[in-house]
C-alpha cells in the first residue's frame, strides 16, 4: 500500500459540512472586526499610497516572507522568523489537505498527498511544528520571564501566545492518537516521517484503545475550534500584524526618506494647517498605529527616550492609536503631549528601526505644525527668540545678516552678486556663516577647492537660512518665506551645482526646495570631495591618523551617504574604528529636529551619551561632517570632561591639512 | 471701544551703525528692520483689551509712520490681530523730533475719537520717550507712561507702572487715555497661520505726511556718532594666588581705591 494516511479519520466526512460552517464563521468575525477597524482609518485624511503597485507588491511580499525587517535586530528577530516560516508550513499544510479533500479528490478523483511526497510532507510539518512550539517558548521566556524593560504585555499577549501553543499542542496530541491507534501497530516504517507524532504516540501506548479514539475525536474539535477562534481573534488582538503589517509594507512611502508635505500656505479654504486633532491626520497615520506591534524597537533607538525625555516614538503611535479609536475630533497634541513632540530630534532612527513600517517622524511633525502655525507655540522661549532673528536677520543667532560673508574676507571666493561666474555655489549655512568654530571648516573647504582649481561662488549677504530646523520645529511659513528668497537667489545665476557642508542645508535644497522650485544639483562635501579625489582633481597626501567618524543622520540614513566619507578620511591615512551604532544605524548628536536652538533641559544630554561610545572606541579623534554634530559633539567633550583624550573635527579640515 | 496703537520699525539692533552722509542719523544699508519692542507690548495689550471687549464692539487700529518699509511692521500688527492698518507714508520720518511726530499723530487720531492709545514706552533707535506723552497732550487725554500690568473695568484703567529704584506704583485713571508700554507687561504672541492669511485681507490706509501737516520742530539732532571708546575689559588669567597679586597691582596704579593703604 502507498504511504498516506486516511483524513477525517475516526472523525468521519460527516465533519466536513460543520467544520466548513464554523469556518465561514470565524471568517465572518475576522472580516467584520477589520472592517469596523477600517471604518477608523477611514477618518484620516486622504494619502495616495497606490502608486506603482507591482514594485509595492514585491516590496511588500519580500519583506514578509524573508522577514526582512524582523531580521534587523538580530534576537528576537531570529525567533519571530523562525516561528514565521514553520507556521506558514503548517498553514500551507492544511490547505494542501483542503485541496485535496475538498477539491481535487471529490472533483478529479485525484489525491497527491501520497508516496514520498507525502512522507516528505509528513516530515516537514513535524518538524515546523516542533521548531514552532520552540520558538514559542523563547516568546514564553522573554516575555512572561525575563521582562525586557519597556516591554508591554497585555490580556492579549497571554490570550494569543496561550492559543498557539494549544493548537500546536493539540495538533501533535491528534497526531499522536491517530498514530497510536493505527501506524504504530501496523506501518512504522512510515510512522517514522512523522517523529514527533511518533513521540506522542508512544506517550499515549499504553491507553485503550477506546480513550484513544475517544481523546482524537475530542481534540480534532478542539483543535479545529481554536484554530478557527484564532482566526476570528485577528482583528481584536496583537495578530492582526499578520495582514497590517504586510499591507503597511506595500502602503510605504516610495518617495525619499525625509520628505515631507509642502504645505499649500496661500490655501485660502484651509481651516486647520498640520495635525491637532485624529481628522488632520492622513488615513495611512491611523494605519500606521494599528498596524505597531509594540515590539519598542523604535523606542530603544531612540536618542531622546534613552537619555531621559518625556518622548517614546512607541508611546506616541499608540496615543495616535487610542484617540483615533475615540472619535475623529480627539485633540492629538494634548494626548501625546507637547514636551513629547518637542523632545523629537527626527533623527529617524525610529522609522529606520521599525518592522512594521511605521512612520513615526512625519506625525510628530505634523503634530509641531499644528502647535506653531495654528497656536503660535513655540518650544522655550530660546526657539521663539530664534523664530524672531530669522524673520528680522535670515539666521537663528540675530547676527546681523550683512555680516553672512564676513568668514570669506580675504579667500578666493566669488560673492555672487558681484561675480557672477562660478563653477559651484557654496552654500555655508547659518553655522559656517556665524559659529566660529565652524567658520573655520568652511574656510578649510574653500583651501580646498582652491586647491583644486575650483572657483566657488557664494551668495554672501542674499544667503539666508535655508529654513530646516525651524520647519521641524513646525514653522512651515517662515521656512517657505527663508525658502523662496534663497532660491531666488539661487535661480538667479547660471551654476547649477550646489555643494555645501551642511547635511541639513544638503537635504534641504536637494529634496524639499524641489516643491519650491530649485532644481539645481545639492552635493554635501564630503561626497564633493570624494569625487574630486577620484577624479585625480583633488590630490592629498595619506599622513596617518586614527579616528572613530560619526555620522550625521541627515547624511546617513535620510541620504545613505555612508561609505563616500569614509574613503575620503581613509585616503588621507585615516585608520577607523567604527563606534557602536554607525552607519544607518547612527545614534543622533541630539541637534536634528530643530533641537540645535534649544535647550536640552531634561533628562541627559544626548550629545554626552554619543560622546560615550566615541570614548568607547579608544580613538583620540571624532570626525564628523555635519555643523550641528560639530557643536554638539564638542559640546559633549565639554560636558563629559574629555577634551584632553577626545578631539572632534570635520573632515575638510582633516583633508586641507593633507593637500599635495 | 475705538483703540489705536502707535508702532514703530526700528533697526535691529545687533547690527553695525554707521553715519550717514548728513551725519544726523544712521546709514541704513545693510540695516534688518524690525518692529520696537516695546510697541510689540503695546500691540498684544491692545489685542488683549479688543479680545476682552466683545469682539464686535471693539475697532483697534494700528498706525505707523514712516518709509514704505514700515508697512511690514504694520502688517504683523495685523496678524497678530488688530483689525486694520494706518500707513503715514514719510520718507524722512528719522529727521523729525517727537513733537512732530506726535504732532502727525494728533492731526490723524483727533477726527478718529480713540478711546484709548497704546504706544511702547520708547523706541529703541531715538529712545525719546516722548511721543506717548506728548500725543497725550496734544489730545487732552490722560497718560500714563511704562506701564508693566493693566487693566480697564467699568470705565476706569488701573496701570501698575514702574518707578525709580525698582518701585513699582499703581495708576487708576479715566478714559480716554494714553498708555505706554515696558518689559514685562506681556509676552507678545506669535502671529497663527490662518492670522497671517487673514491680515493680508485687512485694509491698510494710505496717509502722506503732508495731507495731515508738519509743525516745526522743538528740537534738532546736532549730530549722530559712536561713544568714545573710554576703556576696555582687561581678561586675567592664570593660578588664583598670582592672579590676586596682579589686580592689587592693578588696582594700585590705577585706581584709587587702595590710596592710603600700606
Amino acid at each position: 500500500m502507498e504511504a498516506a494516511r486516511e483524513i477525517y479519520w475516526n472523525v468521519g466526512h460527516g465533519v466536513i459540512l460543520p467544520m466548513y460552517f464554523f469556518a465561514a464563521g470565524a471568517a465572518a468575525v475576522c472580516l467584520y472586526g477589520f472592517a469596523r477597524r477600517i471604518r477608523v482609518y477611514g477618518l484620516g485624511g486622504p494619502l495616495d499610497r497606490s502608486s506603482n503597485p507591482f514594485l509595492r507588491l514585491r516590496l511588500a511580499a519580500a519583506w514578509a516572507f524573508a522577514q526582512v525587517k524582523v531580521l534587523r535586530a538580530a534576537f528576537p528577530g531570529i525567533f519571530h522568523a523562525a516561528f514565521f516560516w514553520f507556521f506558514l508550513l503548517l498553514f500551507a499544510g492544511t490547505l494542501l489537505i483542503v485541496a485535496q479533500v475538498d477539491f481535487t479528490l471529490p472533483l478529479f478523483g485525484f489525491s497527491f498527498l501520497k508516496g514520498a511526497f507525502y512522507k516528505g510532507y509528513s516530515l516537514t510539518l513535524d518538524l515546523a511544528g516542533l521548531g514552532a512550539i520552540a520558538a514559542l517558548l523563547v516568546f514564553f521566556a522573554r516575555r512572561f520571564i525575563a521582562r525586557p524593560e519597556g516591554l508591554e504585555t497585555s490580556w492579549d499577549d497571554y490570550l494569543v501566545h496561550g492559543l498557539l501553543l494549544l493548537i500546536l499542542i493539540t495538533g501533535f496530541w491528534i497526531e499522536g492518537a491517530r498514530m497510536a491507534a493505527t501506524e504504530m501497530k501496523g506501518d512504522v516504517a512510515l510512522a517514522r516521517f512523522s517523529p514527533v507524532g511518533m513521540a506522542a504516540a508512544g506517550f499515549l501506548a499504553s491507553w485503550q484503545e477506546g480513550a484513544l479514539l475517544s481523546s482524537h475525536k475530542v481534540l480534532w474539535w478542539s483543535h479545529l475550534l481554536l484554530a478557527l477562534g484564532l482566526i476570528a481573534l485577528i482583528p481584536f488582538t496583537r495578530l492582526r500584524h499578520l495582514f497590517l503589517v504586510p499591507a503597511n509594507y506595500f502602503f510605504a512611502s516610495l518617495e525619499p526618506k525625509g520628505a515631507l508635505k509642502t504645505l499649500n500656505l496661500s490655501d485660502e479654504n484651509a481651516q486647520s494647517f498640520g495635525a491637532g486633532k485624529v481628522k488632520d491626520l492622513t488615513w495611512k497615520d491611523i494605519f500606521d498605529s494599528d498596524a505597531c506591534v509594540s515590539c519598542k524597537r523604535c523606542q530603544d533607538e531612540c536618542p531622546a527616550y534613552a537619555t531621559g525625555k518625556p518622548l517614546s516614538p512607541m508611546q506616541v503611535v499608540h496615543k495616535l492609536k487610542d484617540c483615533a479609536f475615540s472619535g475623529p475630533e480627539t485633540d492629538i497634541v494634548a494626548a501625546v503631549t507637547d514636551a513629547a513632540l518637542w523632545a523629537c530630534t527626527t533623527c529617524g532612527a525610529c522609522q529606520e528601526t521599525c518592522p512594521a513600517g511605521v512612520e513615526h517622524v512625519g506625525k510628530i511633525i505634523e503634530m509641531r505644525r499644528n502647535m506653531t502655525l495654528m497656536k503660535g507655540e513655540f518650544a522655550g522661549a530660546e526657539g521663539r527668540s530664534a523664530a524672531s532673528s530669522l524673520e528680522v536677520n535670515k539666521n537663528p543667532f540675530g547676527l546681523p545678516y550683512a555680516e553672512r560673508a564676513d568668514w570669506a574676507a580675504g579667500l578666493d571666493v566669488r560673492i555672487l552678486a558681484e561675480h557672477a561666474e562660478a563653477d559651484i555655489i557654496y552654500f555655508a549655512g547659518c553655522y559656517a556663516s556665524f559659529d566660529r568654530r565652524n567658520r573655520i571648516v568652511a574656510q578649510k573647504f574653500i583651501e580646498i577647492c582652491n586647491h583644486s582649481g575650483i572657483r566657488v561662488g557664494i551668495l554672501g549677504k542674499e544667503e539666508k537660512c535655508c529654513g530646516e530646523p525651524v520647519r521641524k520645529l513646525g514653522n512651515e511659513y517662515l521656512y517657505q518665506e527663508l525658502a523662496a528668497e534663497n532660491i531666488r537667489a539661487l535661480n538667479g545665476y547660471k551654476v547649477s551645482r550646489i555643494v555645501t557642508a551642511c547635511p541639513h542645508c544638503r537635504h534641504t535644497l536637494g529634496l524639499h526646495y524641489r516643491d519650491l522650485g530649485l532644481n539645481a544639483e545639492v552635493v554635501h562635501h564630503s561626497v564633493f570631495v570624494n569625487d574630486l579625489l577620484k577624479s585625480g582633481r583633488l590630490k592629498t597626501r595619506a599622513e596617518r591618523f586614527d579616528f572613530t567618524y560619526h555620522d550625521s543622520c541627515y547624511l546617513s540614513r535620510y541620504s545613505g551617504t555612508v561609505e563616500e566619507p569614509r574613503e575620503v578620511l581613509k585616503a588621507a591615512g585615516g585608520v577607523l574604528a567604527e563606534m557602536r551604532k554607525n552607519k544607518t544605524e547612527s545614534f543622533c548628536c541630539g541637534g536634528g529636529g530643530g533641537r540645535v536652538l534649544l535647550e536640552e533641559k531634561e533628562g541627559r544630554k544626548i550629545c554626552a551619551e554619543r560622546i560615550k561610545m566615541a570614548q568607547a572606541t579608544g580613538m583620540p579623534l571624532v570626525v564628523s561632517n555635519c555643523p550641528f554634530c560639530l557643536t554638539m559633539l564638542e559640546d559633549g567633550i565639554k560636558t563629559s570632561n574629555c577634551e584632553e583624550k577626545l578631539q572632534a573635527r570635520d573632515l575638510a579640515e582633516i583633508v586641507a591639512e593633507r593637500l599635495a | 471701544m475705538k483703540i489705536l496703537v502707535c508702532v514703530k520699525q526700528v533697526p535691529d539692533m545687533a547690527s553695525k551703525f554707521k553715519p550717514n552722509a548728513a551725519n544726523v542719523w544712521f546709514d541704513e544699508t545693510d540695516l534688518a528692520f524690525r518692529m520696537n519692542e516695546y510697541d510689540e507690548y503695546a500691540v498684544e495689550e491692545a489685542i488683549r483689551l479688543k479680545e476682552q471687549l466683545d469682539s464686535g464692539s471693539a475697532d483697534l487700529v494700528v498706525l505707523s509712520i514712516g518709509p514704505s518699509r514700515v508697512v511690514e511692521a504694520v502688517k504683523k500688527a495685523l496678524a497678530m490681530g488688530c483689525d486694520r492698518g494706518v500707513h503715514i507714508r514719510d520718507d524722512e520720518s528719522y529727521l523729525k523730533d517727537p513733537w512732530q511726530i506726535a504732532s502727525l499723530v494728533a492731526a490723524y487720531a483727533k477726527g478718529e475719537h480713540f478711546d484709548i492709545v497704546f504706544t511702547g514706552m520708547q523706541s529703541l533707535d531715538r529712545g525719546s520717550a516722548q511721543v506717548g506723552p506728548t500725543l497725550a497732550e496734544a489730545l487732552g487725554y490722560s497718560c500714563v507712561t511704562t506701564v508693566i500690568g493693566f487693566s480697564l473695568e467699568g470705565g476706569v484703567i488701573t496701570a501698575k507702572r514702574e518707578l525709580e529704584g525698582g518701585a513699582k506704583g499703581v495708576i487708576r485713571l479715566k478714559l480716554p487715555a494714553v498708555i505706554t508700554c515696558q518689559l514685562g507687561l506681556n509676552t507678545p504672541r506669535y502671529p497663527t497661520l490662518p492670522n497671517i492669511m487673514k491680515a493680508r485681507k485687512k485694509e491698510i490706509a494710505v496717509f502722506e505726511v503732508a495731507e495731515l501737516g508738519v509743525e516745526n520742530p522743538r528740537t534738532v539732532t546736532e549730530r549722530f556718532f559712536a561713544p568714545v571708546k573710554k576703556g576696555c575689559g582687561l581678561v586675567l588669567e592664570g593660578e588664583a594666588a598670582a592672579l590676586a597679586g596682579k589686580v592689587v597691582e592693578i588696582l594700585k596704579q590705577s585706581t584709587i581705591v587702595l590710596r592710603g593703604q600700606p
